[in-house]
């Protein structure tokens, strides 16, 4: 057709036929063309070619947008105020379709709305309508007998019919007996009436409203026949009671008479049974369990055949029926628009999309009996879980224990078993008497382990044996010489003990807290733990190596005493010189192991020393009448005794929560605050911003700390030592504690050496000379000394003043060499611990080496090598001698006391080297510390090395000749001194 | 000196913070106050007069310490919301917002990546050029005034734990840490000094002659540290500070020291002895700020309860 179009040839207007143009179309054309046009805006109406008003859409207002096709009112344009939804969420007003539409599309969309589906459709408006729009559709597609639009009157439903017609009353019957068809199955017998009435199952009733098709009228015979056809139902039914409609006839007599045009109207006729199968189950909608397994669904029905009238009973399988059957023929996903028809392609193309590809079967099947059902109903009724019953007897009872019956004898504290032991061990026996042995070490030792053994426990006798095992000194552990003393003396400390429990009226706590070991009361306390000694591994086992266990021992150990000596404190304003005296009252009253001066007093001169002695003796005494005349601070004094008795500082454990939490003050009060320096690089943004000068002068950083210790040290020392200068110094002091080995060496090359030091001397800085000749000293030895205790920064710290001390006064005497003068005697050698120590390693060799200092000169003599009496020297050097006991031994001391002596200092000369290994550790990172460290390494190498020849240290040291050059002239400096002085 | 002398008497109470307030701070010159608190607010007082000037909203959390610089033209403030905000006094203003402490620096702890970060502290430098903020996130950071960047100019990540407060010398930063540091980077020497006081640091403040700090440690003590030698000078002891962060600081002629207690008490110790010299109730709850006026004898507190309260003699 549409291709003989595109042929025509159209000439001239086509006449437009006057019967084609309807009044509204010419109203609508007249009033564009007329009046209307020049009439206001507000008052003019937009109509369609039509002649309608012009149609907003939906969405927009109707008929006209806004007011009078403006965005005004009445009142003027007023925003809408918002609203929150949020708040009002339920009042959201709800549009439907039907408030945009005018009345024609109203009557239009009628037979589109939601209506009542067929099934329930009890009037046959729904089904009429579907079947008119089907009817339609085919006659569309098809080439149709009868052109144009089917008329309605053609597939009227049974309604108009009813309007039009008389017999109201048959029609009315059968819709009513479709509807029981439909609804109740179960309804057989209308059923059967309808079958024996010639009603085939899948039929429409309406066949009758079919007929009435043909004809307008409908013939009062049909009317009769109907009733006739009734009439012989019954007379059947009442023959065959029987039903065989099983398999639905398709086509009655009344079928045949149809005319062809009427196919459609048809199809209408035949209803499919939608509620034949109405949803019993609890899958979801369209949900096939059996999908895949029909030969369960087998079981399934049969099962639920049985108890139908149970099924029937459940409301909600006849509630969600209709859904079901009404969801299944539209696709899930698309509503229907309410402008849209009801389409073929509305209809169930995705109905795959019900069929969920995971199936599992939930058969659950029904338990059979009315009897269980009703208790179900029951059970429901009681709030129970259906299909439980509540038992008649119950087995769980509430199982209660009895809460555990306490002892009478019952004592909520714990009783250590290992103290019962110690004391039952010490009232046991009481080994005999027995003299100490000859050896003084041995007898001191031996008093000292069996003072700890009793204060500490068996375990630390265990302790010690199994560490001493290969030591001789310590035979009398494992029953060896003196062990008959020991076990005297470990009665005696242990009777001692016990009675100072017994006396003691807290003893419970006491003993509780006394059975700590020695590291956990060491962790309560704060306290470092305990470090290895340096010699602690190595073989040659000698008394002073245990005597530095020992002070080591009780260098990590508080001091108690030290809150019990706090009213009788008579050098509070110096604390190095109280801890001294503390140390001397230690010496004084108790027995036991002595412990090298540890430095504490080493730093002083030998007549400043005496002169505190006879101080501290002064003090002591007054101390002591004190303590006789308060007789109410017995008991104090009684335990600093104990204590003290008990040698190294094992005890406090036992004192009271009280005193330990004040003896942790005093720990944390010393400990802290504690300072430590960095460097610390500020940013050069931030240095400028402070408007300062950036002291890296923005180099980037060489390594996370770059500046070692020591130079900070210098720096703090001398403040206004400049960086550079800082340099110089440090290289100086560097070459000075090898010089003095260098001494031995390199004498023969003393000759050229005025030259070179006069260069030294010039790049000298001032600092250092003001350094030297400001008078420094006493107190800030005396603050070395204190700072030595503090803590091993400290120390390193005191260690390197020492050591800058040691440069000054060296250097002091070159110069006072050089410019001619002489070098008072009387000047105060630096005595610091590391200063003492370099003075003590190198005279005797270099008295070997050059024979002026006669070998068997006593060890003592050596200390003051800057011509201090000798006698005094011995009186002095006592303090250094607690190691050996109270008795001054050095005028009797043999030759090998002395070379014990000897290895007494080595120690501390290692501990000085590992001192300085620090440093070198610490300046490691630094950038002028690379060369410093190789500098070091020599003169490590070489202090290692001092004791043996000098001959490979000259071949080592002579490439260097500009050291040598100075260190020589220094050397003859020193060496004259030393001539002169002796 | 006998307690006479002491600001005991009140004599204005500042209304107004809906909430705790947490910091309290006179200006330079003593004219006017500052105070900020849990209501997320900055507040401008003249405590003379007991007039409220002006509020800063802007901080999203309560903000806890306030700075203003010494021309009385820029204020800085900090607090939960991790950014620090630089306002301009007179129009209230913020003009610019630093990136703050996030926890970057501390990202080898992942888990600490996403916390929001506290910052405890600021100050200006003398020049207002430099502000240098305290935070949680264990560092101290500098900030420039004067560049637009957001970016710190330096970060200091020393510190073992979160940073409680922080000073400026003219040429030092010290701050003060929970881990028990007390911390002086000396810009000028390129060095840190580190005083271990063993307890949290809470509150450092310093003398009026820069030689001491005063810093408030978490065992009820202040401890007054010698800052030449790291010596602990003395102890002051009696109030409460257990808890929360409480200040603490010296008067204006360094003859006392003054502190508030976590029970509502203020305490002035005398310098030198450590003697509690006067004590009296002046807030119902905890005072968390005390800040001394710095040529008169007044005071101000800041307390828990929302109030801060001008002191006089």
């Amino acid at each position: 057709m549409d291709s003989d179009e595109e042929d025509f040839v159209f000439v001239g207007t086509p006449i437009e036929r006057e019967e084609e143009i309807n009044s509204r179309k010419k109203k609508a054309l007249a009033e564009t063309s007329g009046h209307l046009r020049t009439l206001p805006a507000w008052k003019q109406e937009v109509r369609d070619e039509e002649g309608r008003r012009r149609f907003h859409g939906a969405f927009t207002g109707g008929f006209s947008a806004g007011f009078y096709n403006t965005v005004g009112s009445k009142e003027g344009w007023t925003p809408q105020s918002f609203s929150s939804s949020w708040k009002s969420r339920a009042e959201v007003k709800k549009q439907s379709v039907l408030d945009f539409l005018d009345e024609d599309e109203k009557a239009e969309m009628e037979g589109h709305l939601l209506g009542t589906s067929s099934q329930f459709d009890t009037f046959g408006f729904t089904a009429a309508e579907l079947a008119r729009k089907r009817a339609e559709k085919e006659q569309k597609q098809r080439p149709s007998a009868i052109p144009g639009p089917v008329p309605d009157e053609l597939v009227a439903p049974a309604t108009e019919s009813v309007g039009l017609f008389s017999d109201t009353a048959n029609v009315f019957s059968k819709q009513i007996l479709h509807y029981y068809l439909e609804h109740a199955s179960c309804h057989l017998l209308g059923v059967k009436l309808l079958l024996k009435m010639g009603w085939r199952r899948g039929r429409s009733i309406k066949d009758s409203g079919s007929n009435s098709v043909h004809g307008t009228l409908l013939n009062p015979f049909l009317k009769f026949d109907v009733r006739r056809e009734a009439r012989k139902a019954f007379l059947a039914l009442s023959s065959s009671d029987k039903p065989d409609g099983s398999e639905p006839v398709v086509s009655g007599p009344d079928d045949l008479i149809e005319e062809p045009a009427t196919d459609g109207v048809q199809s209408s006729q035949c209803l499919p049974v939608y509620v034949r199968q109405p949803k019993q189950d609890l899958y979801g909608l369209g949900y096939d369990p059996y999908k895949h397994a029909p030969e369960f669904r087998e079981m399934k029905r049969s099962c639920s055949s049985e108890n139908k009238e149970i099924v029937i009973r459940k409301p909600f399988s006849s509630k969600h029926g209709p859904v079901a059957s009404k969801s299944r023929r539209l696709a899930p996903g698309f509503g229907i628009g309410a402008l849209e028809e009801l389409d073929v392609e509305d209809e169930d193309i995705y109905a795959s999309g019900y069929d969920y590809a995971e199936t599992y079967v939930l058969d659950d099947k029904e338990p059979s009996g009315t009897l269980e059902d009703c208790q179900k109903r029951a059970g429901k009724d009681l709030g129970f879980v259906p299909r439980f019953k509540i038992a008649s007897n119950s087995g769980y009872q509430l199982e209660r224990f009895e809460p555990p019956i306490v002892p009478s004898d019952f004592v909520a504290r714990h009783k250590f078993p290992a103290l019962l032991d110690t004391n039952n061990l010490t009232s046991s026996q009481s080994p005999p008497e027995v003299p100490p042995p000859e050896d003084n070490n041995l007898k001191v030792m031996i008093e000292g382990v069996a003072a700890l053994v009793a204060r500490c426990g068996k375990l630390f006798e265990d302790i010690s044996k199994e560490k001493n095992k290969s030591n001789p000194l310590f035979d009398f552990l494992n029953g060896g010489r003196g062990h008959d003393y020991y076990a005297r003396k470990l009665w005696e400390a242990q009777q001692k003990h016990t009675d100072q429990i017994k006396w003691r009226p807290d003893e419970k706590l006491y003993c509780t807290v006394q059975k700590m070991t020695a590291e956990s009361r060491g962790k309560i306390l704060g306290e470092r733990p305990l470090e290895r000694s340096l010699k602690d591994s190595s073989s040659s086992a000698s008394v002073e190596d245990h005597v530095h266990i020992q002070s080591n021992m009780s260098d990590t150990f508080t001091k108690p005493e030290r809150e019990l000596l706090e009213t009788a404190k008579p050098f509070k304003d110096d604390p190095a010189k109280q801890e001294r005296f503390e140390q001397f009252l230690k010496d004084k009253y108790q027995g036991g192991l002595r412990t090298t001066d540890s430095g504490k007093a080493s730093n002083m001169t030998e007549a400043a020393r005496a002169r505190e002695r006879l101080d501290f003796e002064a003090a002591a005494e007054a101390i002591e009448k004190a303590k006789s005349a308060n007789q109410s601070k017995l008991s104090a004094q009684q335990f600093m005794e104990f204590t003290m008795a008990a040698g190294p500082r094992f005890t406090s454990g036992g004192v009271e929560h009280g005193k330990a939490s004040s003896t942790e003050e005093v720990i944390s009060k010393k400990v802290y605050p504690k300072r430590e320096e960095f460097q610390w690089r500020p940013a050069p943004l931030l240095c400028k911003r402070f408007d300062i000068v950036d002291p890296f002068m923005g180099k980037p950083p060489p390594a996370p700390r770059a500046r070692s210790k020591l130079d900070l040290m210098f720096t703090s020392d001398a403040a206004k030592i400049t960086k550079s200068e800082d340099i110089i110094v440090s290289n100086d002091l560097l070459h000075i504690p090898s010089k003095s080995n260098e001494n031995v060496v390199t004498e023969m090359e003393g000759k050229e050496s005025e030259v070179a030091v006069e260069v030294e001397n010039v790049e000298r800085p001032v600092d250092l000379y003001k350094a030297i000749f400001s008078d420094d000293s006493d107190d800030e030895v005396e603050e070395a000394g204190v700072n030595q205790t503090e803590d091993p920064q400290k120390k390193t710290e005191a260690a390197s003043a020492a050591l800058s001390r040691l440069v000054a006064s060296d250097f002091l005497e070159s110069l006072g060499k050089e410019l001619g003068l002489e070098v008072p005697p009387d000047v105060p050698p630096p005595t610091t611990k590391t200063g003492t120590s370099p003075s003590i390693r190198h005279v005797p060799e270099d008295s070997r080496a050059t024979g002026a200092i006669p070998q068997d000169l006593p060890p003592s003599a050596s200390l003051d090598n800057h011509g201090q009496p000798t006698i005094q020297g011995h009186i002095e050097s006592k303090p250094l001698e607690h190691t050996v006991g109270n008795e001054d031994i050095d005028r009797e001391k043999s030759p090998s006391s002395r070379k014990k002596n000897d290895n007494d200092v080595r120690p501390d000369t290692e501990d000085r080297r590992d001192r300085m290994a620090k440093y070198d550790r610490s300046s490691s990172s630094s950038e002028d510390g690379r060369s410093r460290k190789r500098f070091r390494r020599h003169r490590h190498r070489h202090s290692s090395s001092e004791s043996d020849s000098s001959n490979s240290s000259e071949d080592r040291y002579r490439s260097r000749s500009r050291d040598h050059k100075r260190r020589s002239s220094r050397k003859k400096h020193r060496r004259r001194k030393h001539s002169k002085h002796k | 000196m006998s307690g006479e002398e002491l600001p005991t008497k009140e004599a204005n109470v500042l209304r107004g913070h809906g909430g705790a307030v947490l910091a309290a701070r006179f200006n330079s010159d003593g004219n006017y106050c500052l105070s900020c608190g849990k209501d997320r607010t900055v507040r401008l007082w003249n405590p003379h007069r007991g007039i409220h000037i002006k509020t800063y909203k802007s901080h999203g959390r309560e903000v806890r310490d306030v700075h203003v610089t010494q021309d009385n033209s820029k204020l800085i403030s900090c607090g939960g919301d991790r950014q620090i905000f630089y306002w301009d006094v007179s129009t209230g203003r913020v003009i610019r917002k630093f990136r703050g402490h996030d926890s970057e620096v501390g990202s080898a702890r992942k888990l600490v990546c996403f916390v929001l970060v506290k910052v405890n502290a600021v100050k200006f430098n003398e020049y207002a050029s430099v502000v240098v903020s305290a935070g949680y996130d264990r560092s101290v950071r500098a900030w420039d005034c004067r560049s637009q960047s957001t970016e710190p100019i330096q970060i200091i990540d020393t510190f073992a734990d979160s940073v409680m407060s922080v000073c400026l010398t003219k040429s030092e930063i010290i701050a003060g840490s929970v881990d028990g540091t007390v911390r002086t980077f000396d810009i000028r020497m390129g060095r840190e000094i580190s005083d271990n006081l063993g307890q949290p640091v809470n509150c450092i403040s310093l003398s009026n002659d820069s030689n001491c700090i005063l810093a408030g440690c978490l065992d009820s003590t202040l401890r007054l540290l010698d800052r030449c030698t790291g010596e602990l000078l003395q102890e002051y002891e009696g109030h409460i500070c257990k808890s929360y962060k409480l200040d603490c600081c010296l008067t204006n002629t360094d003859a006392h020291v003054t502190g508030g207690s976590e029970d509502g008490y203020i305490f002035f110790w005398d310098l030198v002895d450590a003697t509690v010299v006067s004590r009296f109730r002046a807030h119902a709850s905890v005072v968390t700020s005390v800040s001394y006026h710095p040529k008169d004898n007044c005071m101000i507190t800041a307390s828990v309860d929302g109030s801060i309260r001008v002191w006089k003699t």
